[in-house]
């Protein structure tokens, strides 16, 4: 919404602008790391690796060098900061990195609920006169909660006759109407003035939630509205998730219900997850599962595109006279290809390249509001080492781990990674996933944190500066 | 027309051994032991810079003009020359010790920072030789001296530390509340709100020493600016807090005797509230032990 018609959202802007102010002067500093990505792009074990090894390089171990030159040897201590009162569950990195480690490893299920921790990073001042004020802190804040979430963020703009055009349509386009057409089915066969009636609404609600599910785990898809119908939360489904796209022929009672249901929602949305969480924040990852992409076949790929430029169109970045004015604005973004350890090492450089393309839209959006943008690739945890396999009679660079689930040792061959979006040729093959390896060998208390690549790099992006 | 290169997903390459694999291992523990203690860059800020030069040319030209003056007062006479020499002297050695006092003050907060520091990393070594030195500046930490010697482990030093930690604590606490009491007859007394803030000020700075002398340091005058500015932000955090409850409770009265009766009640529940909350936060920050 714009500052001028929600002055109140503007002074707490101001007031959140001030005590940032505040803040740098004192030496207090306060940042709100936004980890964004869709559903299992890794949020969770981006997260758990991040804290676990800050907490390790705080205990004087070089976990991420790249920060530490960034901080010039002066990162004296990290810690999290004690639980207070508030309502959040606290993220539980110990737990994440103890079942990382146990034997059989998890990783970690599918995030339901929010969560988070703050970090607060001690360091030395640089200037000799500084020293004599004791030394700088830095409040990390960082927050996990499910990916699907994220993807209601563009609904907050729309309408419900909109939005029911634009889902419909989507869902109408390439591999997805097959998975739909139970859905269709029973759109189609509702009369133009069909009642209210409670259970048509809930049999409408499960087909178009089952269309959902379908298209998100049998076709690798990941724009999908609601995402809390997908992902409801620890409070399950709740009636105000019974709501579904309807074409713009159907009027009546039923229409009207769900319009109704979809404003509620989206004002619930509104002010439990987007306001308190997403509206203000300073540095923002953007996480991708590009190999993901690339193997769920093309109509997957752009619609990854398509999710993710959506998102940082709903995104506030900054660079308005208001933003100007109440000093709450992005001040670096990176975006980042996760699982960098399932293509070996010369592959690394293709997987940033085409992360590069699928977030062009993102990527221009952000820059244009003068943010400062980077793209990585990098493994959370790094499960694989580089290998030589040999593939009909000649040499190919492939990974080799413990796959996850027969705990056998392979060589894994990826394929080709290209360096820009692929012609249509590439995409002649079905829908396939990356197998699972399971993590290295950690230490469960996690002292010396978790093997990664790349991650230091990122940080050292992100929040270098201040340091 | 389909692409011969397409790829037909990745290809799985099973190894002809079986049995379940050993997890891989980088050998992660070892690969992080930092090699080297790091070396941060110090440089000279701008104010820095001016405040230097400010202090070598007042202290240069005092010195050369001093010396200068003395040999002038040796060509007028030995005993104009003597005098005049263990003037300056007497002056150069007083200001000597103030200046080593302030250095000293500082080095002690910086020890500190260094303890703490060494119990975040689980640096054993540093934590007890940081610990001794503590003990021999506190009372009663004589008595501790066996058990930190004894400590196996960071965790370890940090319990053998706590009952002393508690007692300071404690003191701490005590020493607050009288400065509370004082804050609050003061506000109640006092004439104008401008002696108000005026007297709250000088005893809060006197509160802060004295915490810090209770945790063995000895703070001077940029000592005491460090503690303070480590202490500000809860401070500030207290007293913004405070304005909001003190200006809705006035705009809850209406009353004018009521008003007033209560906004001065509430101004010294303030200033009480303050002061407590200052000697629990320089109880914090002089801590070599990281706050649990």
């Amino acid at each position: 919404m714009s500052g001028l018609l929600d002055p109140f959202g503007l002074l707490r802007d101001a007031a959140y602008g001030a005590e940032r102010f505040g803040r740098s002067l004192l030496g207090q500093e306060r940042i709100r790391l936004a980890v964004t990505g869709l559903t299992r792009a890794g949020k969770t074990v981006f997260i758990t690796s991040l804290l676990a090894n800050l907490l390790a390089a705080g205990r004087g171990r070089r976990t991420l060098p790249a920060l530490e030159a960034a901080a010039g040897g002066r990162l004296r201590g990290v810690k999290a900061v004690a639980p207070e009162l508030h309502g959040l569950p606290r993220f539980d990195v110990a737990a994440h990195v103890a079942a990382l480690a146990a034997n059989p490893p998890a990783w970690p299920a599918r995030t339901d609920d929010l969560s988070s921790l703050e970090l607060v990073l001690e360091l030395d001042r640089q200037s000799l006169f500084g020293s004599v004020m004791g030394p700088r802190t830095i409040t990390l804040e960082l927050l996990d909660y499910p990916g699907e979430w994220l993807l209601d963020l563009p609904m907050l703009r729309q309408d419900f006759a909109a939005w029911s055009q634009a889902t419909l349509a989507r869902l109408r386009s390439g591999p997805r109407a097959a998975e739909a057409a139970r859905f269709f089915a029973f759109l189609d066969a509702l009369p133009n003035y069909a009642p209210a009636d409670d259970s048509l609404i809930r049999e409408g609600a499960a087909l178009y939630r089952d269309t959902l599910r379908g298209c998100r785990d049998k076709l690798g898809f990941r724009f999908l509205q609601p995402g809390r119908l997908l992902n409801p939360g620890p409070r399950g489904e709740t009636p105000l998730l019974w709501f579904f796209p309807v074409p713009r022929l159907l009027q009546g009672e039923l229409a009207e219900a769900m319009a109704e249901r979809h404003r509620a929602y989206i004002e619930a949305q509104r002010e439990e997850f987007f306001e308190p969480y997403f509206r203000r924040f300073e540095r923002q990852a953007v996480l991708v599962d590009v190999l993901g992409a690339l193997h769920a076949g093309r109509e997957a790929f752009e619609d990854t595109a398509d999710a993710l430029a959506a998102i940082a169109e709903a995104l506030r970045y900054g660079g308005g006279w208001l933003d100007w004015l109440t000093g709450v604005g992005v001040d670096r973004v990176a975006f980042v290809a996760t699982k960098a350890d399932h293509v070996p090492a010369r592959q690394r450089d293709a997987l940033s390249a085409l992360l590069g393309h699928l977030v062009a839209a993102p990527q221009g959006r952000v820059a244009s509001a003068g943010v400062a943008t980077s793209v990585h690739a990098l493994a959370s945890v790094r499960c694989t080492e580089d290998d030589v396999a040999t593939l009909d009679g000649r040499p190919v660079a492939a990974v080799r781990g413990v796959l996850m689930e027969s705990r056998r040792s392979a060589k894994v061959y990826p394929g080709e990674i290209p360096l820009r979006p692929p012609e249509p040729g590439f995409w002649e093959h079905g829908f396939f996933e990356m197998p699972e390896f399971q993590p290295p060998r950690l230490d469960p208390a996690g002292g010396a944190g978790v093997p990664h690549l790349g991650l230091d790099a990122l940080v050292a992006a992100l929040i270098g500066d201040k340091l | 027309m389909s692409d011969p290169n397409a790829p037909r997903g990745p290809r799985v390459i099973l190894e002809e051994d079986t049995r379940p694999a050993q997890r891989l291992d980088f050998q992660w523990e070892q690969a992080v032991v930092p090699v080297a203690e790091p070396r941060p860059t110090v440089r000279w800020s701008g104010i820095g810079r001016v405040l230097g030069g400010g202090a070598l040319l007042i202290g240069g030209i005092t010195l050369i003009d001093s010396v200068n003056f003395v040999v002038d007062q040796f060509g007028r006479g030995m005993l104009e020359g003597a005098a005049t020499l263990g003037v300056v002297a007497g002056g150069i050695a007083l200001i000597g010790s103030g200046v080593w006092r302030e250095f000293r003050g500082l080095a002690s907060i910086r020890n500190v920072d260094q303890a703490r520091a060494a119990f975040a990393r689980g640096d054993l070594a540093t934590a007890k030789a940081e610990a001794l030195r503590w003990a021999a500046t506190v009372p009663d930490g004589a008595a501790l001296v066996p058990a930190i010697q004894a400590a196996r482990t960071v965790d370890e030093l940090q319990l053998a530390l706590q009952p002393c930690m508690q007692s300071l604590e404690q003191r701490a606490g005590a020493l607050g509340r009288s400065a509370a009491m004082q804050a609050f007859a003061v506000t109640a007394i006092s004439p104008s709100p401008a002696l108000d803030a005026l007297i709250f000020a000088w005893r809060g700075v006197r509160l802060v020493r004295q915490v810090a002398s209770l945790h063995g340091l000895r703070p001077g005058l940029f000592g005491t600016l460090a503690l303070l500015r480590r202490t500000l932000w809860d401070a500030a955090t207290v007293a913004a807090t405070d304005v909001v409850l003190d200006a809705g409770a006035r705009a809850l009265l209406s009353n004018p005797l009521l008003q007033h009766v209560a906004g001065e009640v509430g101004a010294g529940a303030v200033a009480v509230r303050r002061m407590l909350r200052l000697a629990k936060v320089s109880a914090e920050a002089c801590r070599i032990t990281p706050t649990q």
